[in-house]
């Protein structure tokens, strides 16, 4: 007789398998290891699951794993334990309760933040202990069904991904870090199953529905067959979205347009390029500025940018050079108070005070492309005229003199302006490459506030203006013979794509975490119809009327 | 002995993230530092190169938090931290996370 359990849907698919019942290690009188050598291994093995995690482009779970791997690590916690030693207790027990005591201290401060780190510091004392005892990790021996009371992201990450079928927990909810983690690394899960563990341990079959948030215990031969049935859907789709990733951005027709990731740090790049990028069109080097007293020294900078040249190889990689303003409150920025700072001394136009900080990150950009032998790319951010461009050149051209035998740069400019859309042609022509940033041209451009709430209805970029003022800009780039391409949000957002796609936009640039929607929308017009669009919404009298049209042709395209 | 009060401005406060930059950046220094809560319980404090330890504290934006130094290079160890305070420990605000993102 098969039994059915509910518990809160918390990542999709389908799955049938034997259940694997994970017990948390008990503290043992063995000792392997001493404290400090096995928190030093448990660090390291924290920071080895955290970079796989990272790697595969699950940057979030990556970071819980990493804020662990420096609880492994600290002396709060081996202090208390050491000392706990030294009263006579065992390397395991010891460190199990400093762990307890200070998840326990941290859940006492009422604070739901600190309250869901106190279940991670419980989880990374277990780790500790366990490799004190020289006890081995927990493994699957054959294609399984998790089920547990909670399932630590740690031990989640490292159980075999080809054997880990589905999950199952007793406690838990949508937002636990268990069905985050299973999210992200596709695994059907349900949550927050009463009784799951008295029912669930002893039974030879469980069957996973993480859409409807149901388990079956033993299930009959239809369930079976509906189970199946399921997860066969859900592998499809995965599949689907597998063979998406190979496939260049394009039109129904053939059109090909050229897919760029946008990223903040070093560590993006190399999932970027997993995800199917086939370059970086927007690098924003300002990340690695922010939260620091100083700025980074030419060689730190010159090491991020090297390991991304080195991952993406003969793919262009365009550098914008630091943008920022008075509104970050950093001190080695040459920027007072300023009433409005988005108005103010920024981005480029900080070169002018202090040229230095601008010269040496442009000599870190030349050194990464001397070492890894690549061309790179450099961006101007707010370059508003002429006078902007002959400072890039200027800054360059010295920075150049500084590393002798590097590759010269490609110099282009964000177009992000008004001006700078008015004075297109003349600047195209001073220029290897143009690159619009559609988030600050709209807000400059109907002078309206991105983060002000009231305003959302002129912070579309779809909005005419906009769409007019690309098509200049493209038409401008055009008769230049150089390329242009589109790094703001509206290139990530499928009804944009086809749009931007219609103006001759050749590349559009966005987070990795679009491609699937923007292939797919682009997939389903021809060039004749994005152009079409491309017309109407240029002359469509507000954003909204816009979209409505861009939303009415990518309906009757899918549905065709 | 040095000391200084700062004030947490960015959102999150000394949690997760922003107490790991908080830390790795206590732990440059050889002196020893340590921070206490003062909006919490003035009475408590914990190592500032103890990412649980100053979790433990609860600091929340809008918490103010006295850091005292003692050793060799206190003076400048105060110096740094509370320019990194101030910067918002890599943390961005709620317009300023809109500002990174731009394009």
């Amino acid at each position: 007789m098969s039994e059915r359990l509910r518990g809160v849907a918390a990542a999709p698919g389908a799955a049938l398998a034997p259940p694997w019942r994970y017990r948390p290690p008990s503290a043992g009188r063995v000792v392997r290891h001493g404290l400090d050598e096995a928190a030093a291994l448990a660090a390291g093995e924290l920071e080895r699951l955290a970079s796989a995690l990272r790697l595969a482009g699950n940057q979030p779970e990556a970071e819980i794993l990493e804020a662990q791997a420096l609880m492994a690590a600290d002396e709060t916690l081996l202090a208390d334990a050491r000392g706990r030693v030294a009263a006579g207790g065992f390397v395991a027990d010891a460190v199990v309760q400093a762990g307890e005591q200070i998840a326990q201290g941290l859940a006492a401060l009422d604070d739901e933040l600190l309250a869901a780190r106190a279940a991670d510091v419980r989880d990374v004392a277990r780790r500790i202990a366990r490799i004190a005892v020289g006890a081995e990790a927990p493994r699957l021996a054959r294609r399984s069904i998790a089920i547990a009371d909670d399932l630590p992201p740690s031990i989640t990450a490292e159980l075999q991904r080809d054997l880990l079928a589905g999950i199952a927990l007793e406690a838990g909810s949508r937002t636990a870090h268990a069905a985050i983690l299973a999210r992200a690394l596709r695994i059907p899960a349900v949550v927050g199953i009463p009784g799951l563990l008295e029912r669930a341990t002893a039974a030879r079959l469980v069957a996973v529905d993480g859409d409807a948030g149901e388990l079956i215990i033993d299930p009959g031969p239809d369930e079976r067959a509906a189970v199946e049935s399921l997860a066969a859907d859900a592998a499809r789709r995965a599949a689907d979205d597998a063979a998406l990733a190979t496939q260049p951005l394009k039109t129904r027709d053939g059109h090909r347009l050229t897919l760029g990731a946008n990223i903040g740090r070093q560590n993006e790049a190399a999932p970027a390029l997993a995800a199917g990028a086939e370059g970086v069109g927007l690098f924003r080097t300002e990340f690695m500025f922010m939260g620091r007293s100083r700025a980074p020294d030419e060689g730190e900078q010159a090491g991020a940018y090297t390991t991304v040249l080195e991952t993406f190889g003969e793919r262009p990689v365009v550098f914008r050079l630091i943008d920022l303003g008075g509104d970050k409150d950093l001190p080695y920025l040459p920027v007072g108070h300023e009433a409005n700072p988005f108005l103010g001394v920024r981005a480029i136009r900080l070169a002018r005070q202090d040229p230095e900080l601008v010269l040496t990150q442009l000599r870190a950009i030349l050194r990464a492309g001397r070492s890894t032998r690549t061309v790179p790319w450099v961006m101007a951010p707010m370059v508003a005229d002429e006078d902007d461009v002959q400072l890039l050149h200027e800054l360059v051209d010295r920075a150049a003199d500084a590393v002798p035998d590097a590759p010269a740069a490609r110099r282009g400019i964000m177009v992000e302006i008004p001006s700078a859309v008015t004075l297109a042609d003349d600047l195209a022509r001073r220029v290897d490459f143009m690159s619009i940033g559609t988030n600050d041209l709209t807000q400059y451009l109907l002078a309206a506030d991105r983060t002000n709430p009231a305003l959302a209805d002129q912070q579309d970029a779809l909005h005419p203006a906009v769409i007019r003022s690309i098509g200049r800009v493209v038409e401008a780039a055009r008769a230049a013979g150089i390329p242009v391409a589109v790094c703001g949000e509206l290139g990530g957002d499928p009804a944009g794509a086809v749009v931007l796609a219609g103006l001759g936009v050749e590349e559009l640039s966005m987070e990795p975490s679009s491609f699937g929607g923007v292939k797919r929308a682009l997939a389903t017009v021809t060039l004749d119809q994005a152009r079409d669009l491309a017309i109407a919404a240029a002359h469509a009298p507000d954003a909204r009327a816009a979209r409505r049209l861009a939303d009415e042709l990518l309906q009757a395209s899918a549905a065709e | 002995m040095p000391q200084v009060d700062l004030p947490i401005t960015n959102p999150s406060g000394l949690h997760a993230r922003p107490a790991a930059t908080f830390v790795k950046a206590a732990a440059t220094f050889a002196c020893d530092l340590r921070v206490t809560n003062l909006t919490r319980d003035a009475t408590r404090s914990a190592s500032a190169k103890s990412v649980l330890g100053v979790m433990g504290l609860g600091v929340s934006a809008g918490h103010i938090v006295r850091l005292h130094a003692e050793g060799a290079d206190a003076e400048e160890a105060l110096a740094e931290l509370a320019a990194l305070v101030a910067a918002g420990l890599g943390e961005v605000s709620g317009r300023a996370v809109d500002d990174a993102t731009r394009a």
